[in-house]
């Protein structure tokens, strides 16, 4: 059996299987970036509170811890791993990709996620049960050790959008994939902009608890969050001009040209609204309400966490992991330094269907009977990570990209001139022999001829015992 | 009733069929041989082999405690007598924190896992892709279902009825994870379940191919509320010291908690025999020395749990050892499956493609250390803060402050390191 390590492919219809984990991901940032910003200023505030003998300030942390654990520890640490599960059913062999490198690396972030869970429950349950000194102590190993996981978790981003570096290839080294080119202005980014979450949130509560605190303990809480707000909003635009400037060259050309404006748009909005909300509460702090806080964390959700993520994910393209694993699963390099080969030459000489043992035998030798089938397939397997192949709404659907392309040969010679032979920076090369380009051709042209839509299943002439039985007579 | 019982009984036949089906095998051995990922294990796969066990053990005691904890409060919940409502917020606390630490412990078997068995894992979770991903949102839901109990918890009906969907959420997360462990010891149906014998492909991910209700029983149910019975028993121990704490209502606790384990811990013992004997001739298992260890070990931990019917606080930490035990044989046990299935195939872990490095097992190390020191430390506070009566506070002694200061040390130092690193290899290959 001559085969290629291909999984089980799933097909999530319309909006694609990429959206569950972008819904994912995006939760997770929120949550955990609210989580490690707030452990930094929670930390910071109960210096303030002990080194300024102000107790009240505790009521203050207590509350916030709560609000953590519920949020930030029940989302947070389900959505972490959930992006790790959501990747494994959409992009297996990427993950993998990342985990066969990174194994130990994610088992060091492992130690700081235990002592990050174990910490913030034990801060709840013993503030005010063990003295100040001991507690503030275990305030700023939390802290760190949040802030820690940040450190752990850039690195593994910024290697999946580039290795910064073509040394990498040859040398294999952890480092080299590591602390790639934009693991610093990335870092310094995150960081920034987790203390303008983290604030926001941390104003809601304050404004819940106007009436507790005495008033000078709740306006010194409001600044301060203030401040770290403002500041989390300077640094982080001038960390993300440097992040953008240690880009690839291919991300800038998706960022200019492929990116819309509506996901780009929300960002800068709601920058400026988190930051004049930050202005504001330090000029006035009683003026702080809750229905405004609050909403504006959500908005900092939809209009700047959510987009952001999807832009990330899509500069990244056409690669899932270090620019040697496409999208859509297939190796397309070589990387010497590890003993991995390039399955392109392969895959264009034996074809798709055939090295990916999921794929029924009545599918691999393609004729007349099963032609739309095994375009079908080929257009599920290699194109369904970034695209709705059987409808015309949604994730970038072939209904509406190849509208009115009814005639089979001027699709194939659109995808042979266009996608195989000159494909543009952020889509991986169309692969696969003539005669599979020829029968995603076909289906092609077939579903647009049925109105741009037709249904996901594949259904196969023979069984594979009777295509076995003709292909060895 | 005998018709409802013999429906059950063919249900339950059903699912086990399932996973008889015919297989269409093809070269199971060269498709495994090609999943593994081309980068290869960075460190040998028998390390990897006994970290994932060891840290399934572990992660396992919390899975049971957050699922057995809530039996113990349904039940508590349903009984008007002050104990059993004391006991049943307390055991609901245990759930509560238990689901975090079941969720971040679990983290490093599944990493562990993947490196040596990818071919196994990935193709499984694909052949269900949507329960997979239904996971994370039952857990999501039923972990806040147990928070909603917990906030309500002084009105027991209504925290009852949250605790019961808790649980409920929480076995159909187990079920998910039982089914995607399952499947991959199958490798030789996949192509057959996938394809439905060659007719189709199954993309939708909406199917489930194999489940095994003894297997279910036996690493899930039973051992949720032995395990748990022992938990009241360490319970019992604890707070015993504590002035100002019911001793009568403790001594009773502990001794409800040895009582459920030794009859959950027969039934473990039963549904994990009963598994054995499901488990394929091909593979040999029932032959084998780690199938009976785990036997042996359940029939152990059961005899020190016996014992410990009159004094469970005496026994307590004997009661923990002897399960932590019996839990790492079966840890063993259900490893030694996977080589046992895939040896069929001539698929071995420990001939997996090796890129052998050390600076990344050096940096585990090191922060494994560094986390030691800060959980020493942060376990110890938390410790003697849990006995200290209400009111008062705990002040630390010499020694612990000291420790206090070494944890914040070796945390800035590796903060240090791990930043100082990183600015030497940029400036080296990029400045």
């Amino acid at each position: 059996m001559d085969v290629l390590g291909f999984y089980p492919m799933w097909y999530v219809p319309v909006v694609g299987s990429g959206f569950v984990i972008a819904i994912i991901a995006a939760i997770h940032v929120m949550a955990s970036h609210t989580s490690v910003g707030a452990s930094i200023l929670l930390a910071y505030l109960a210096t303030k509170a002990y080194r300024e003998n102000q107790p009240q300030i505790y009521d203050y942390i207590k509350k916030y811890l709560l609000g953590l654990l519920v949020f930030s520890y029940v989302s947070g640490s389900i959505t972490g791993p959930g992006i790790w599960f959501s990747a494994t059913v959409v992009n297996p062999r990427g993950i993998s990709a990342l985990i066969h490198n990174f194994v130990w690396v994610w088992a060091a972030e492992w130690v700081w996620f235990i002592a990050e869970v174990t910490l913030v429950y034990i801060l709840f349950y013993t503030l005010g049960k063990i003295d100040q000194k001991s507690w503030l102590r275990l305030a700023w190993t939390f802290a760190i050790s949040s802030w820690a996981t940040m450190y752990i978790i850039v690195g593994i981003l910024s290697f999946m959008l580039s290795p910064g570096h073509e040394k990498w290839f040859t040398t294999g080294s952890i480092l080299d994939a590591f602390y790639n080119k934009n693991y610093f202005p990335h870092l310094l980014e995150r960081t920034s902009y987790m203390f303008a979450i983290a604030g926001t949130v941390g104003l809601a509560i304050a404004a819940l608890m106007k009436k507790d605190l005495p008033e000078k303990v709740y306006k010194d809480i409001v600044k301060t969050l203030s401040y770290w707000g403002i500041g989390g909003i300077v640094f982080g635009l001038m960390f993300f001009a440097w992040y953008v400037s240690t880009l690839p060259e291919r991300s800038h050309v998706i960022l200019e040209k492929v990116i819309p404006l509506y996901l780009k748009l929300p960002i800068m909005l709601i920058i400026l609204v988190v930051l004049a909300h930050f202005v504001l509460a330090a000029v006035r702090p009683q003026a702080v309400r809750f229905w405004m806080a609050y909403p504006i964390y959500a908005l900092i959700f939809f209009m700047g966490v959510y987009p952001e993520e999807k832009i990330r994910e899509t500069i990244r393209k056409p690669y899932v992991a270090g620019e040697f694993v496409w999208v859509n699963q297939i190796i397309s390099r070589d990387v010497p330094a590890k003993g991995i080969k390039s399955e392109v030459p392969v895959i264009d000489q034996k074809g798709l269907l055939t090295v990916n043992p999921f794929v029924p035998e009545g599918l691999k030798k393609i004729n007349s009977q099963n032609e739309i089938m095994a375009g079908k397939a080929i257009a599920i397997l290699q194109c369904s990570g970034c695209h709705n192949v059987t409808g015309s709404t949604g994730l970038r659907p072939f209904g509406q990209k190849f509208a009115g392309m009814t005639d089979p040969n001027a699709v194939y010679g659109f995808l042979t001139s266009y996608l195989r032979d000159n494909h543009p920076p952020y889509m991986p090369k169309l692969v696969g022999t003539d005669e599979e380009i020829k029968a995603l051709s076909a289906y092609i042209a077939h579903m647009i001829s049925k109105g741009g839509s037709v249904s996901a299943k594949i259904e196969v002439p023979n069984t594979s015992a009777e295509a076995k039985k003709e292909v060895q007579p | 009733m005998k018709d409802m019982i013999r429906w059950f009984l063919l249900f339950i036949l059903s699912f086990m069929l399932i996973g008889g089906k015919w297989a269409f095998a093809g070269d199971v051995g060269a498709m495994l041989k090609a999943m593994a990922d081309p980068a290869g294990a960075p460190f040998y796969p028998v390390v990897m082999q006994v970290l994932q066990v060891l840290t399934w053990m572990l992660h396992m005691i919390f899975v049971y405690t957050s699922i057995g904890g809530l039996f113990f409060t349904i039940y508590g919940f349903t009984k008007k007598e002050e104990r059993w409502q004391r006991l049943a917020k307390a055991t609901l606390e245990l759930s509560k924190v238990s689901v975090s630490l079941a969720i971040v412990l679990g983290v490093a078997p599944l990493l562990f896992y993947q490196v040596i068995y990818d071919p196994l894992w990935y193709t499984s979770a694909n052949l269900s892709a949507w329960w997979y991903v239904l996971f994370i949102v039952f857990l999501l839901i039923g972990y806040y279902f147990i928070w909603g109990a917990y906030f309500t918890k002084d009105k027991p009906s209504m925290s009852m009825l949250m605790s019961v969907l808790g649980v409920l959420f929480l076995l159909l997360v187990g079920f998910i994870i039982h089914v995607v462990n399952y499947q991959a010891l199958y490798p030789e149906k996949w192509v057959e379940w996938y394809t439905d014998g060659g007719r189709t492909m199954n993309i939708s991910g909406w199917n489930i191919y194999a489940f095994n209700v003894f297997r279910y029983l036996s690493f899930l149910v039973f051992p949720s509320i032995a395990v748990t019975g022992v938990f009241l028993m360490l319970y019992n121990w604890y707070f015993r010291s504590r002035e100002d704490m019911d001793k009568d209502y403790l001594d009773w606790a502990g001794k409800l908690g040895a009582r459920s384990a030794m009859y959950a811990g027969i039934g473990w013992l039963v549904s994990h025999i009963l598994y054995i004997f499901t488990i394929p001739a091909d593979w040999g298992a029932k032959g084998s020395i780690f199938t009976w260890l785990s036997v042996l070990g359940l029939v152990l931990c059961a005899g020190v749990v016996f014992s410990s019917q009159k004094n469970p606080a005496k026994m307590a930490i004997p009661s923990l050892l002897a399960g932590s035990v019996a839990l790492l044989l079966i840890a063993v046990f259900r490893e030694y499956l996977r080589v046992a299935s895939t040896a069929r195939f001539g698929y071995s872990i420990y001939s997996y493609k090796l890129n052998l490095e050390f600076l990344s097992p050096l940096l585990f190390l090191g922060t494994l250390l560094t986390g030691l020191v800060l959980y020493a430390y942060a376990w110890w506070m938390a410790y003697q803060a849990g006995k200290t009566p209400k009111g008062k506070v705990y002040e630390a002694s010499e020694t612990e402050h000291h420790l206090g200061d070494l944890s914040v040390f070796v945390v800035i130092l590796w903060a240090i390191v791990f930043i100082g690193v990183g600015l030497i290899v940029v400036v080296r290959n990029y400045g």
